[in-house]
């Protein structure tokens, strides 16, 4: 096999947008139903209109089921559909036209029917074999003589079970792996979680975003602070957002556009991408850019805190009725039992603090002082100042009512000390547990797992030093070669993780690369020659998804299984303030192609596992119901309406239907025999005292989530040798001529472009990934927009080995390297230039995970040793035009003009 | 297995090779078939069907860059502006094919988007309502933002220094339909 895997899609104009000039209406009589967007984590409610073709409405308001009269001037409402939002759908066999409109009824998230692009066109992700979407994946396949050949689920079910029990018994369950969505709805990842963990108990399953099962934002939970505490609504209610490696405009669009945008709230943004929220609020006088050097953001976090401290802006009353004292930072640091992860990280003394003694380190670091911070940060340090003054500095005696909202550009730069020092930095400004007062993630995807719960950790041969347990790494487990079976579930494992070419290469050596490869379709023959594989030092693939994903089905897969998705089965889930609704299906799945939760059934099934009654579902909602019990201790708990609905004598989903698209907030309580939503996490308004029917108490709704119930205060030393180290080796080399390499999303594209690509708009809008490039790093290298511009790192770290801590400082990377736990690899990648000064000079940012161009393919793969998290917004390379793109001078395709215009 | 690149650059046989027909022709004519190569981003001939009026929106010579004029077309009260943008446009008519017009009225929402164009970008926005941002020499396409389709291009013509609108692609915000309403 080559030494390096790369893509094999290339930039190419795309097909032609069809200029529509009309679009049905829905017939008085249509069928109407409530989903939620599939995309972003903010969800917003939408609503289908579904009739048979040849049965349209007419225009007047009477005349059709959206009540509106055409054509009329209503602005600002949702009153329209656009010719995006119309497709033909089959239900039932039989060919129906649906619109997919945003719910201009809608009373929470998106109020009024606003929307984003991407929710605006989910009509063009449904199955049509008119439109691109005839790609979807339609039935189940094995590859036959390296080409994927069609098959019955009977055969590629009993496949994947006689391997597996070959392969369970033979190397033992933590051969047997899994990589799978956290997000995609809760029927399917309860059903996944129960097979890996509950029923073959394999410790081997990372979700779609981590080498392993970690805290995002560990320092908010070390902190005792619920990523999602907040409310859209407290968003709108602040006075001042200081907004961390985030503009919720370009990736949380309606939060900031119809919650955030209205007043005169103020708004700090740090990133080093200039984009259209930051230049706006700017614009405006309300905005503050503070374009920060990737990977800084601790010491501008304590900088700040020094000034706020230093001037006596803190708020003392609130740190001194909610901030842990020092005994109450003992009590199992707030986290409970001993063996956790959390318990490794106070052990060094690194950390945890209380208020006297975070203010001695805050007023004692070095880094703290304004201008050695303006150094590192590359701030201005009179910009460090204000920011400073607008969260913190009372104004005629009164504070400011701060909130602070952190994303992947803090918590995936460094990731412990990033939301260590900034939860640290929102609690003395008072905020994290009342209404404009908080500390949250504006979040990714939206929250649809919901784990069965029996995970196997303890079989994880990695230990931090004391042999403390560490989170299983299924990347490193991979590269050890490791793995015997591999499940993956809707995820683009390769180009979304660190270092993807070294990565891509190995499991195709893995699979391909072996030379035990299917050539006939009998089921023995298949059993006898992956047995073989296995045992040569092979791995099998089983990759289950909707769409064809480079290099993971196209080119990996031993079998690939076609999921049905978003609008094709009920499924359920919450959105970034814990808001569940139902997303109703609406028309047919395409072919064979079955929800996740179906496919592992069968497996099952094959496997023996249903003897004792499990797995016996019917349909989604059997499993909403089953799963309802294992969430009832976290802040996903729907149990209660589970429970009120069998009083109803009606099902889940059925109940959660009533509910629209206004949904109800988890966790669920009852008060006088009614549900109630929860707005807030930590809210002391939250203690209602006595409970009521099946409710269960979560401290995390009315206190801190510590052992104490009260927040901790976490110190974050710039020069911690787990941090600095691996910051020194990856900076970008100045004598190579690197800069920094981020990567991000734009608004107009969701996650892998998996829907974009076969939506016209957005594809003729971004046909391919862009890459934004200050005028002073492109002009040097005659880089103009429009340009094809090879990005390229040649020095790519990747931890290959499995160490067990010993002492302090093994698993930092001065060590690891020493060790030879890590190999040195190479990445690259082709994006078209875009030359504008919205990025900071010295840094450029790409698309994270566009098929054919994966940023991520010149970020170093070596896990942060504190939380095991990868550090994925610190690449670097060098930039080379390769010469002009297709895009450069035609008129149809992929705007070049800066994203900023004001 | 190695990464190739593939650039096809149509952008000459778009704007070069059918200078000699008239836009509308080019749209309107049976020569839609052989357009469909040629021409993508218009090619959906189809949908621009006889149904719009021709109407004169103004001159040529009357034009200044960057200084948009207002017009309504097809119907009172749609409002859309004319400009020369300074730059070659997709659309463009006139010698240095860089007069365009468009809708004036935010595909996503219905903002008004009078006096937002910027002259220094070819673009109209950012939308008051939203922000959203349109390309007036990419068909009007999103910059940045939220709507779901690109701001309706209407069709130029040129006979003199007369300009005449001839029809638009896309929906206008509002409509069920562009042509044949009530």
């Amino acid at each position: 096999m080559s030494k390096l895997w790369t893509s094999k899609v290339s930039p190419q104009l795309p097909e032609p947008v069809k200029a529509v000039d009309r679009v049905p209406l829905p017939p008085k009589n249509a069928d109407v139903f409530t989903t939620a967007c599939d995309y972003c984590t903010i969800a917003c409610g939408y609503k289908v209109y579904r009739w048979p073709v040849g049965q349209d409405g007419g225009a007047k308001a009477a005349q059709n089921a959206m009540g509106v009269g055409f054509p009329h001037q209503q602005m600002n409402t949702a009153a329209w559909a656009s010719p995006a939002q119309h497709t033909i759908v089959s239900h039932k066999g039989k060919p129906h036209h649906v619109i997919v409109v945003p719910d201009k009824d809608a009373k929470v998230v998106n109020v009024g029917g606003n929307s984003s692009i991407r929710g605006g066109t989910l009509a063009q992700k449904c199955f049509n074999p008119e439109t691109r979407t005839r790609e979807r994946l339609q039935h189940p396949m094995i590859r036959v003589n390296g080409k994927l050949e069609r098959v019955s689920w009977d055969l590629a079910t009993d496949v994947m079970a006689d391997i597996s029990r070959y392969v369970c018994r033979t190397y033992g369950e933590h051969s047997w792996a899994i990589k799978m969505y956290s997000y995609q709805y809760f029927e399917n990842t309860y059903a996944i979680t129960k097979l890996g963990m509950a029923t073959i108990g394999t410790p081997a399953i990372a979700p779609h975003d981590k080498c392993s099962n970690t805290n995002d934002a560990a320092g908010l939970d070390d902190a005792g602070l619920d990523s999602f505490g907040a409310s859209y609504q407290d968003w709108g209610d602040c006075e001042v957002a200081f907004m961390s490696g985030v503009d919720p405009y370009e990736t949380k669009t309606t939060l900031f556009t119809t919650w955030m945008m209205p007043g005169d709230k103020k708004m700090i943004f740090v990133t080093p991408h200039k984009t259209m929220g930051v230049a706006w609020a700017v614009s405006q006088g309300r905005g503050m850019w503070l374009p920060i050097i990737p990977g800084t953001d601790s010491v501008l976090h304590n900088a700040m805190a020094r000034i706020i401290i230093e001037n006596g802006w803190q708020d003392q009353e609130f740190i001194d009725k909610y901030v842990a004292n020092s005994w109450e930072v003992d009590s199992g640091y707030g986290r409970g039992t001993r063996n956790t992860g959390w318990q490794w990280r106070t052990t060094w003394g690194t950390w945890q603090s209380d208020w006297e003694d975070y203010k001695k380190f805050v007023l004692g670091a070095e880094e703290s002082k304004l201008e050695n911070a303006a150094k590192i940060t590359g701030l201005d340090p009179a910009d460090i100042m204000k920011a400073a003054e607008w969260v913190a500095k009372p104004v005629n005696g009164k504070r400011p009512k701060a909130s602070f909202m952190l994303e992947k550009g803090n918590y995936w730069t460094n990731n412990y000390m990033n939301t260590t020092s900034f939860a640290s930095l929102g609690l003395i400004c008072g905020a994290g547990n009342r209404p404009g007062q908080v500390i949250s993630r504006g979040g990714g995807h939206q929250r649809g797992m919901m784990g069965a719960g029996g995970g196997s950790g303890w079989l994880n041969p990695e230990k931090y030093p004391g042999r403390r347990k560490k989170s299983f790494n299924l990347d490193n487990w991979v590269m050890q070669g490791k793995v015997k079976f591999a499940w993956v579930f809707g995820t683009t494992w390769i180009a979304g993780m660190m270092a993807s070419q070294g990565l891509a290469t190995k499991m195709l050596d893995q699979t391909r690369g072996n030379p035990n490869q299917i050539t006939s379709l009998d089921r023995a023959a298949i059993f006898e020659v992956l047995k073989k594989r296995v045992d040569s030092g092979g791995m099998v693939l089983v990759d289950s998804d909707i769409y064809p994903v480079e290099p993971l089905n196209t080119d990996i897969a031993d079998i690939v299984l076609p999921a049905a998705t978003w609008g094709e089965d009920d499924l359920t889930r919450c959105n970034s303030e814990r808001r569940l609704r139902l997303y109703s299906k609406f028309y047919d799945a395409p072919g064979e192609a079955k929800p996740d939760w179906w496919a592992v059934q069968q497996f099952a099934k094959k496997m023996g596992f249903d003897k004792d009654g499990s797995y016996y579902w019917k349909d989604s909602n059997d499993i909403f119901e089953e799963a309802a019990r294992f969430g009832r201790g976290g802040v996903l708990n729907y149990q209660p309406l589970v429970v009120e609905a069998k009083k109803r004598g009606m099902r889940g989903h059925e109940l959660l239907r009533t509910y629209g698209t206004e949904g109800i907030q988890t966790p669920i309580r009852v008060r006088n025999g009614k549900l109630v939503g929860t707005v807030r996490l930590h809210d002391p308004n939250n203690d209602w005292g006595e409970i009521e029917g099946t409710e269960v108490q979560i401290k995390s709704l009315y206190a801190f989530n510590t052992h104490s119930g009260k927040a901790i205060l976490l110190k974050s030393p710039w020069k911690f040798s787990g941090w600095i180290q691996y910051y020194d080796a990856i900076k970008p080399r100045p004598e190579k001529g690197e800069i920094w390499v981020t990567n991000g999303r734009v608004n107009e594209t969701w996650q892998s472009a998996f829907d974009d690509l076969r939506k016209a708009h957005l594809m003729q809008r971004w046909p391919w990934p862009p890459i934004f490039i200050n005028p002073a790093d492109a002009k040097p290298k005659g880089i103009e927009s429009g340009d094809l511009v090879k990005i390229h790192n040649d020095t790519v770290y990747m931890q290959v080995g499995q160490p067990v801590g010993v002492k302090d400082a093994d698993l930092n990377f001065n060590n690891l390297m020493k060790d030879g736990h890590i190999e040195t690899t190479e990445g690259f990648f082709t994006a078209v230039a875009i030359v504008s000064d919205e990025m900071r000079p010295g840094v450029a940012m790409a698309s994270f995970n566009f098929p054919g161009a994966p940023a991520n393919t010149v970020v170093s793969a070596v896990p942060d040793p504190v939380t095991n998290n990868y550090r994925y917004k610190l690449g670097r390379g060098t930039l080379t035009k390769v010469g002009e793109s297709p895009f450069k001078h035609n008129f149809t395709a992929m705007s070049l003009k800066p994203r900023n215009i004001v | 297995m190695t990464q190739n690149i593939q650039i096809h650059d149509r952008t000459q046989d778009e704007e070069g090779g059918h200078l000699c027909m008239s836009r509308r022709q080019f749209l309107l004519s049976g020569g839609a078939v052989v357009s469909l190569a040629a021409m993508p981003g218009l090619a959906q001939a189809a949908a621009i069907k006889a149904g719009y009026a021709r109407k004169k929106i103004g001159k040529l010579s009357a034009l200044k860059a960057g200084e948009p004029v207002a017009f309504n077309y097809p119907f009172a009260d749609v409002r859309n502006i004319l400009v020369k943008v300074g730059a070659p446009a997709g659309g463009g008519i006139g010698p240095e094919k860089d007069v365009v017009a468009f809708n004036q009225q935010c595909t996503h929402m219905g903002g008004p988007l009078e006096g937002t164009y910027k002259a220094k970008y070819q673009a109209l926005g950012p939308c008051p309502l939203h922000l959203t941002t349109f390309d007036l020499t990419r068909h009007g396409m999103v910059i940045s933002g939220h709507a779901t389709e690109s701001l309706p291009q209407i069709v130029l013509e040129v006979q003199g220094d007369d300009i005449y609108a001839t029809g638009v692609m896309g929906l206008i915000y509002g409509y069920a339909a562009n042509t044949g309403r009530a």
